[in-house]
């Protein structure tokens, strides 16, 4: 019998077992995703007889005799489906891997279905865009707009993608079909301290389909970090691609390659293992007791750890002026310490790659990477390969969030195929994310500050505790980056920052939105809060009084960054906005408490230390521009941006601009897409290659720099373009100096008292972006990040248990935000042109997120009369620290 | 998923599938909502499947004799429109809107619910309500067990493995009935906390009340004593209050878990008087 995929007859039998959606991508139906295995995040939707089913939980023998609908079959003969039109018109997506199957649910929902999102979309997940465009796509979008020759910064151009996101056709990493294809599945530890004493493969070999078994004895005997960065100084070289001892439950022991999924795993079941287990420790305070267990023992200084011998990867004891001055002269001092937990990226898209060698018999490896050229250096490194021998390239990234700026699987990949010589491909499960990629640092942050009655801020004292895992990777440098422009935003002449990163045998942490200010600064504003309460002041009022202006020196305890400074300032309207919203009204349920809470947050436009960026313009003989970028698309939109960039300076339009990016054959060198650089590093990187080309055309028609009224889209000075192509510009940027940008969040939220329900009744956010170049995505983008940020406040929480196992490990147990959990924020610029980034333009991406938990703990606050400190704010923690209250 | 580790039967009548049951261990494929992902997690031991999907007769969706008669192939989303009259039919719509989403409404079914028996789902809840009765078919032949004994432990019915549930048989509920549903914010397919109610007024009294604590226990039961302590009031905020109070106490989870017994009384305390609220707003009328 056959399954009819979009109207063509599929002959071939499914296997005994084998779920829809395997099937279909068998079948080349690359559109329809896999997010989670369980039905819970509805990227793999499609129709069946016309309903709407999660292929994940379909099994294919059932759809024989059955017409099954992808979202490549949507589209009729005369163009897009209606949904798929409205998602492109309103840009109804970011790294666009839940769009397929957001899209085909709509489309099968009733007229009372749409008109009841919260519910009819709950089994789909979309962690970029805080579902405001997505519903916006829904009740049909504006229709997209074309902008004129030299009119695309500032317009709302759609992102390139979009026409290959909407109707299924963008690849992503493992969309693509790899003739010979083996398949790796690693054995994890059950221990989480252990030494492995042997490792027994026979078994495992003798399963039939069994390739290899790769274990500590077949790697290379050198260190690296799994945290990419441009300096490599910055994280401790502490990791092994296999590792002879395992120090979290879950670690890499050994890894099986098979002819088939099916076949890695009973190779991996049948792995026989003696450990000696060893003492672990869990609790980060207890690590850096004398005589606790040593994570790295055998490691020190010359590996980058600061103090291998208490469990500190790193530390910063630090100050400017006299902490005790400040607080003695002081009206009002308050103190409390603050506790965030692990929260995950979630990205939809898995992290994995797959690997092969090309024709040249070089060693090519596809991945989901935020940082393709240095996960190129890495891999080079670790085998001793010359980097023209390899090659990195990312496809569309589906989400990353920080995650993504990490070789988790790229190194044991290329051992692979560097092993059998042939391709191999590792996708994470859904549960290997929670349990063996990485996670937000868990902080617990001590803050004392004192004021005066007049408003002013006299001292600051920060005591921080970061959970870095077993690994060190970016444990260092969170920690840091954390305790810098929190304070640093605030003239304080006293400030006193002890901050230490420790190493505990659970579960790594990494990079996540925000790199630690979302930690610290939940504390600090608090505390800034419950400050202005005690001298009787408004906090914007407060906030005013301290805050640094234009001229002010960024410095804070800890190294000093001479390159950053403020080159533009729109704090003070983002304030302004603030005292606004707080005139509004809003009606609470009966008997409901009503409270409302502020934050601010300033993020540096990208990492001290350097962050490079390439970038090549050629135009092309048809009269079209081909842009050649290094830096990795994965939703944030920096692609959008940048083709506005090209068409604004070649006073061409978007449609003539074709990108070529995330490929380390394209450019030379780009650090990555991280630290928000996409617009400020790349983009600038962009804008160069642009005048570089722009000077060149005119020269070829014998113009100068400045007559480039001459130059339109198809000649320039009354020239063909196509008799003077190709020609090309090529621009470069290091990443200095650095501007900072600032955010502001105000809510208003209700509390039941009867169930610590907590009711988000009203969300502005405040951003100061300097030029904003895509005012559609840069909403979008902010959306994204405050619905980020109130599923890390009032939800999210993985939980490690006093063994060191991590316990959430299904999207059923880690409740990710739905439509229904996130409110629409209304969302403000500031106008200011900043002097350093292109344009005028400043970053965004991570930090709306930072001032989002800060503001609701202030509004509960509010709201209850008394302040919760741990993180997440979930009813049931409200409603018992209500009773704990009650007097 | 694990190709060699399943085995798959398309069984088109019901004697096939009472055949492949017989070995005690095969497992029925209906919607296969929660079902599929077990038998797919990566480690999950082997299995057998018998697909019920091709076999004839089994969509029933009827009322009879004072009952609904339900078919192991009626989808959650046929409940979405009203099959039944009455309060019966009010509970099911309002219902069925809060299980899982439009995909999974498409494929699920109310009769695997019932024998899978998760301890937060609605149609076990459901079924303790409105007293329904489960008609099991299997090797001895037919035999019917109430839903107040169906229901053992998590995930553990009164099915014998050899056995197939061929019907939920579930009353009408009388003139003069209000149904209530008010559940805890979930966090994504399975309410936290829930409570259901049915309650019957003659003559402005309460004549019969059924009140179902979701999630309080291995299984959904009655609150008892919570429904006597209803009966012969005028159903007024004192009572329904009362009630709840009386209902609240109820809570067998996790009874060494004293961290979040007060908040799981007092989520019982409100859900219970939300859904008797609801139910009173449909309680009294006539016809």
């Amino acid at each position: 019998m056959t399954i009819e995929i979009n109207g063509t007859p599929h002959d071939r039998t499914p296997l005994p077992g084998q779920c829809l959606r395997t099937y279909l991508r068998e079948e080349g139906c690359f559109g329809v995703k896999k997010g989670c295995d369980a039905g819970d995040c509805g990227a793999c939707t499609v129709h069946v007889d016309g309903t709407p089913v999660h292929s994940c939980v379909y099994p294919a023998f059932r759809a024989q005799g059955r017409s099954v609908t992808t979202i490549e079959g949507l589209a009729g003969p005369s163009g897009l489906h209606p949904v798929q039109q409205s998602f492109l018109d309103a840009q109804g997506f970011q790294c666009g891997f839940c769009t397929a199957g957001m899209i085909m649910t709509t489309a099968a929902l009733t007229d009372d279905q749409r008109a009841d999102l919260p519910r009819s979309l709950k089994g789909n997940l979309c962690r970029c865009t805080g579902y405001r465009a997505i519903t916006d796509a829904v009740n049909g979008g504006s229709p997209a707009v074309c902008p004129a020759e030299g009119a695309a910064v500032g317009s709302s151009l759609g992102a390139p993608a979009g026409p290959q996101v909407v109707t299924g056709t963008a690849r992503y990493t493992f969309d693509l079909d790899v003739p010979g294809l083996l398949h790796l599945k690693v054995l994890r530890s059950p221990h989480a301290h252990a030494r492995i004493l042997s490792v027994d493969t026979s078994a495992a070999l003798a399963v039939p389909g069994v390739e290899a078994v790769l274990t500590h004895k077949d790697a290379p005997d050198r260190l690296f970090s799994t945290a990419q960065h441009e300096n490599e100084a910055e994280d401790p070289y502490d990791t092994r691609v296999l590792d002879e001892v395992v120090r979290f439950i879950g670690q890499r022991v050994a890894a099986v390659v098979a002819t088939s999924e099916a076949a890695a795993e009973e190779g991996v079941r049948r792995l026989r293992v003696e450990y000696e287990v060893l003492p672990a420790v869990i609790d980060p305070a207890l690590a850096m007791l004398p005589g606790a267990p040593l994570v790295h023992g055998d490691k020190g200084i010359a590996e980058g750890i600061v103090r291998a011998n208490a469990n500190v990867v790193g530390e910063l004891h630090a100050g400017i002026g006299d902490v005790e001055a400040g607080f003695a002269a002081a009206d009002a001092v308050y103190e409390a310490t603050f506790r965030t937990p692990r929260v995950q990226h979630a990205a939809l898209e898995t992290h994995g790659a797959v690997g092969w060698l090309d024709d040249d018999d070089r060693l090519v490896i596809r991945s989901s990477t935020q940082t393709p050229f240095l996960t190129r250096r890495a891999v080079s490194r670790l085998f001793g390969l010359s980097r023209d021998r390899v090659r990195v390239v990312a496809g569309r990234v589906g989400g990353g969030f920080g995650g993504k700026q990490e070789m988790l699987v790229e190194d044991l990949v290329a051992m692979a195929v560097l092993r059998t010589g042939r391709p191999v491909k590792w996708e994470y499960t859904r549960s290997e994310q929670f349990t063996a990629a990485t996670t937000r640092h868990p902080f617990v942050i001590t803050v004392k500050a004192g004021a005066r009655v007049d408003g002013l801020i006299t001292a600051l004292q920060l005591t921080v505790l970061v959970n870095t895992g077993a690994y060190g990777n970016h444990g260092a440098s969170v920690m840091h980056h954390g305790c810098h422009e929190t304070v640093a935003v605030y003239r304080c002449a006293n400030i006193r920052t002890d901050a230490h990163t420790v190493y505990t045998n659970t579960v790594p942490a990494g990079a996540f939105r925000g790199y630690g200010l979302g930690q610290v600064t939940f504390a600090v504003e608090q505390v800034l809060d419950e400050l202005a309460r005690m001298i009787g002041m408004d906090p914007v009022t407060f906030r005013e009084i301290n805050v640094v202006r234009p001229g002010d020196d960024l410095t804070a305890p800890g190294a000093h960054v001479p390159d950053l400074g403020i080159a533009s300032y729109g704090l003070d309207q983002c304030l302004d906005r603030i005292r606004a919203a707080s005139s509004t009204t809003d009606t609470a349920p009966d008997g409901w408490l009503v409270g409302e809470g502020m934050a601010i947050a300033m993020i540096a436009a990208g990492p001290p230390g350097g962050h490079f960026a390439d970038a090549t313009v050629t135009l092309l003989p048809d009269g079209r521009y081909e842009l050649a970028v290094g830096t990795a698309e994965f939703g944030n939109g920096s692609t959008t941006v940048h083709v506005q960039i090209v068409a604004d300076e070649l006073r061409t339009t978007p449609d003539r601009v074709l990108v070529r990016q995330s490929d380390t054959d394209v450019v030379g060198h780009d650090t990555g897409a991280f630290a928000s650089t996409g617009v400020v590093v790349a983009g600038e990187a962009v804008l160069r290659a642009c005048r570089a080309l722009r000077a060149r055309i005119l020269a070829a028609a014998e113009r100068g720099p400045s007559e480039i009224r001459c130059l339109t889209a198809d000649s320039v000075a009354g020239i063909s373009l196509a008799t003077i192509a190709p020609l090309s510009g090529s621009g470069h940027f290091d990443g200095t100096p650095r501007s900072v940008a600032f955010n502001a969040q105000w809510f208003r939220v209700a509390v039941d008292p009867d169930t610590g329900e907590l009711r988000i009744l009203r969300s502005v956010h405040s951003a100061d972006a300097g030029t904003v170049m895509n005012p559609l995505q840069l909403r979008g983008q902010i959306e994204g990040g405050v619905a980020q940020a109130i599923g890390a406040t009032l939800a999210e929480h993985v939980d490690v248990d006093e063994a060191g196992q991590v316990t959430t490990t299904t999207f059923r147990q880690y409740h990710l935000p739905t439509v229904a959990d996130v409110p629409e924020t209304e969302v403000h610029f500031a106008r200011t042109t900043d002097a350093i980034g292109p344009l005028g333009a400043k970053s965004m991406s991570e930090s709306p997120y930072n001032p989002v938990s800060p503001a609701l703990g202030n509004a509960l606050r509010d709201a209850l009369g008394f302040r919760l400190t741990d993180l997440p704010y979930t009813a049931d923690r409200i409603w018992q620290a209500i009773q704990d209250h009650r007097p | 998923m694990r190709p060699a580790a399943v085995e798959y039967i398309a069984a088109r009548e019901v004697g096939e599938v009472l055949a492949a049951l017989a070995d005690g261990e095969t497992s029925v494929l209906a919607g296969g909502q929660s079902l599929v992902p077990v038998v797919t997690r990566p480690g999950a031991p082997p299995c057998r499947l018998v697909d019920i999907n091709r076999v004839g007769g089994f969509d029933t969706l009827a009322e009879d004799d004072g009952c609904l008669r339900v078919g192991p192939l009626v989808r959650h989303r046929a409940f979405e429109s009203g099959v039944v009259g009455g309060a019966l039919g009010d509970l099911l719509r309002v219902v069925v809107q809060h299980i899982g989403h439009p995909p999974i409404r498409a494929r699920g079914t109310m009769l695997g619910s019932l024998a899978y028996a998760h301890p937060a789902a609605e149609w076990p809840a459901v079924a303790v309500t409105v007293g329904a009765r489960m008609v099991l078919d299997g090797p001895d032949g037919r035999r019917t067990v109430p839903a107040d004994t169906f229901f053992t432990a998590p995930f553990t019915t009164a099915r014998r493995p050899q056995e197939l549930l061929v019907e939920a048989r579930l009353p009408t509920l009388p003139d003069g009935t209000g149904i209530g549903y008010a559940e805890d914010r979930r966090s994504s397919i399975y309410p936290q906390a829930a409570a259901m109610a049915a309650v019957t007024v003659t003559g402005g009294v309460v004549s019969a009340a059924a009140l179902c604590l979701v999630n309080s226990g291995p299984h959904p039961v009655r609150a008892v004593a919570a429904e006597n302590a209803l009966l012969g009031t005028r159903f007024s905020d004192t009572a329904i209050a009362l009630t709840a109070e009386v209902a609240a106490e109820q809570d067998t989870r996790r009874l060494d878990d004293d961290a979040t017994r007060p908040a799981r009384r007092q989520a019982y305390r409100v859900l219970a008087r939300r859904a008797l609220r609801h139910a009173r707003q449909g309680a009294g009328r006539c016809g």
